[in-house]
């Protein structure tokens, strides 16, 4: 089955090309923390995938198993519990990213980064 | 044979998502993603992962994008 | 007493929690804060050294290969990590105390943030863990990004999505570095990637194992602003209030020496890996310094100054012998107390004066004479003028360099101190004793008194590690014989 996990990684690599090319690359800032969330996506991806192992069983210890046949058949729940964590910090920042979008847009009234995030140093010398 | 076809999902969705001019659609295809993957994680033998991701992923994500989305504005331009 | 070292975690996360979450009660909020800060530098100088296995999974003996597997989560306090917690426990009770007598009005949600950055700096210092370093790391950039949307200053919001995004990037890239490790390892635990890799279990030569390097070394110049990341660095610092910008350059010198230390037990097999530290610590120095020169906000000169001044840091560390390695540290514990004297010193001017170009400041000296004194003397320090701490270090760093065989490195040091000491004073003259000019109006506002009180705290602790800078040396010449 090593085509499953060709096929994921190539799958993982891909969100996480478009998610950095969408956030370097895109203009409309919503559309820049959609892109971000993919890079989260992809890496969590990459990650469930390490400890994957191809025929084998989820690994939860149920009463009546060989404990032997178990270790040398279960998946390795180590990567699995790394992603749990990782997913709600994913979230949890994009929801602050989110909310400092939603200030900005009051005083800006645009989406654009290009205006939103201008450099900041220059407007002050404008304001001058 | 599942997997091939969530991992496509979850891409073109993904694509798809971005080159979206309706912000409210490509919340939605975050979605999808997001939902795909969780399949994809209980294929991938992590159920425990699969359930967070389901809720987080194609649930809470698009929702909080959604929210976003309505306080600011819909198109992009 | 071992269980003081997760209290040390604990008493901040705790009191941050109960602070936003009873913060309607003002005055009872006042004494909690200020309690609670009184007791985080007491707490790491309290306790002693040892090891700390959450949930009690001590460490098994593999009788195969006989080696050791740490199944916990590893805290190990030593001499570097209570040095670095008092002090930035310190830091933290000088700014709360700052913050909570300059506004009758606490907000529990500002308070939250400060604790929440010192209680996640203090976790990645003591972690052996990597993954547990990472959601500290990711904690602490949010606490970052809250202190600098909290300060009225303009344009505070931007900067602070704009750090946020590149974070964003950032960390998941260095956590997909993370994963490469345990792919080649099995393990989260830096003592068991250690050893695997010391003991050839990993082939250092493989693409993965490069690769995770990489990845992890970008993570790394985001979380210690070095180049490119120089600029967002410095203007985070300036777009927090002085009081924050005081403290979040403290964690971001901790965040990046514990990385560092991290990724040096990992990867120092590597011959490529100092080659890196080296170069980008060179870079930051140059760039910093040559930035810094050109600025007319003040607050913007300090803030690139700062990153120049993290170079010295990853100069030492990339060098890679003991004595370097120690110059390295000691000029980290040196660069958090000047460059928050300095950050307080001069948010004190802005406080009285409203006031950040310095081309329309000057004669402050008449107005503002402890100020001035006591910002002289930290310039001093960072420039690395004997007898304060800062020279120490950076002889330390000069003789290092020499010592490896390369004298080209310890000239460039001592050039970019020179610069350092041209800016400070150029900017010292501009502020303090160059005739006032006609339009500036100087309300007769005193600078608040808790804030000189800090200053002459951080000051008094600058000039006694000048004069005795064997009390830390010592103690963190031996912890690096234990990781060499």
């Amino acid at each position: 089955m090593a085509q499953t996990q060709l096929a994921i990684l190539m799958a993982s690599v891909a969100l996480i090309v478009i998610g950095v090319y969408s956030a370097i690359f895109i203009d409309n800032i919503i559309k820049k923390i959609i892109g971000i969330s993919f890079i989260e996506e992809g890496v969590n991806l990459f990650i469930v995938a390490i400890g994957y192992k191809a025929g084998g069983v989820v690994p939860i210890l149920m009463p009546g198993m060989d404990t032997t046949w178990f270790a040398s058949n279960a998946a390795y729940p180590l990567p699995f519990g790394l992603v749990l964590t990782s997913i709600v910090i994913g979230a949890s920042t994009l929801a602050v990213m989110l909310a400092l979008v939603m200030v900005l847009y009051r005083r800006y009234g645009t989406l654009s980064t290009k205006v939103m995030l201008a450099d900041t140093s220059k407007q002050e010398e404008y304001n001058e | 044979m599942l997997e091939f076809v969530l991992c496509i999902i979850m891409v073109l969705s993904a694509i798809l998502a971005l080159i979206q001019k309706d912000l409210l659609k490509a919340a939605i295809l975050t979605g999808f993603s997001g939902g795909a993957l969780a399949v994809l994680f209980q294929i991938l033998l992590a159920p425990d992962v699969a359930l967070t991701q389901a809720i987080v992923g194609a649930a809470i994500v698009p929702v909080f994008i959604a929210l976003a989305v309505k306080k600011t504005q819909r198109s992009d331009d | 007493m071992n269980e003081l070292i997760p209290i040390m975690v604990i008493v901040p996360l705790m009191a941050a929690l109960l602070i936003s979450a009873f913060s309607k009660f003002n005055k009872a909020t006042k004494i909690f804060a200020f309690v609670v800060a009184i007791c985080l530098p007491i707490i790491p100088l309290a306790s002693n050294y040892g090891l700390h296995y959450f949930g009690g999974y001590a460490p098994i003996l593999d009788n195969v290969t006989n080696v050791m597997y740490h199944p916990a989560i590893t805290y190990s306090f030593t001499f570097l990590q209570q040095i670095f917690i008092a002090i930035v426990g310190l830091l933290t009770f000088l700014v709360v105390f700052v913050y909570l007598t300059k506004y009758k009005k606490v907000s529990g949600p500002y308070l939250f943030l400060l604790f929440l950055g010192t209680a996640a700096v203090t976790a990645m210092i003591l972690t052996d863990d990597i993954f547990h370093m990472f959601v500290f790391f990711e904690i602490l950039a949010l606490a970052q990004v809250g202190i600098v949307a909290a300060s009225s200053i303009d344009y505070s919001y931007e900067m602070a999505l704009k750090y946020m995004i590149l974070g964003s990037i950032g960390s998941p890239i260095m956590l997909l570095g993370i994963g490469f490790l345990l792919a080649l390892t099995g393990s989260v635990n830096v003592t068991d990637i250690a050893t695997a890799v010391h003991n050839g279990l990993v082939d250092i030569t493989s693409p993965v194992f490069l690769m995770s390097l990489a990845l992890i070394f970008f993570g790394w110049l985001y979380a210690s602003g070095l180049p490119p990341f120089h600029t967002i660095k410095s203007g985070v610092y300036s777009k927090a209030e002085p009081h924050g910008a005081a403290l979040l350059q403290s964690f971001t010198v901790i965040s990046m020496i514990s990385i560092v230390l991290i990724m040096f037990r990992i990867f120092s097999t590597l011959p490529i890996f100092e080659v890196l530290i080296v170069f980008f610590s060179i870079l930051a120095m140059i760039l910093g310094v040559s930035l810094a020169l050109t600025q007319t906000d003040f607050r913007r000169m300090i803030g690139f100054l700062a990153v120049g001044e993290l170079g010295f840091i990853g100069l030492g560390i990339g060098l890679g012998t003991t004595f370097s390695l120690t110059a390295g540290l000691f000029q980290a514990l040196n660069e958090i107390l000047i460059t928050a004297l300095l950050f307080i010193g001069f948010g004190a001017i802005v406080e009285a004066t409203n006031e950040v170009d310095t081309r329309k400041l000057g004669g402050l000296l008449a107005y503002h004479p402890k100020v001035s004194i006591m910002l002289l003397i930290g310039g001093m320090a960072m420039a690395g003028v004997p007898p304060l701490n800062g020279f120490q270090s950076k002889l330390m760093l000069v003789q290092a360099s020499l010592n490896c065989g390369y004298p080209e490195l310890s000239i460039l040091a001592i050039m970019v101190s020179i610069a350092t000491f041209v800016v400070f004073v150029k900017t010292f003259y501009t502020m303090f004793l160059k005739p006032k000019p006609k339009d500036l109006e100087l309300e007769n506002k005193e600078v608040p008194r808790s804030m000189i009180f800090t200053m002459g705290v951080l000051l008094i602790i600058i000039i006694l590690l000048g004069i005795f800078p064997d009390v830390v040396t010592t103690g963190i010449s031996n912890f690096v014989g234990g990781i060499l």
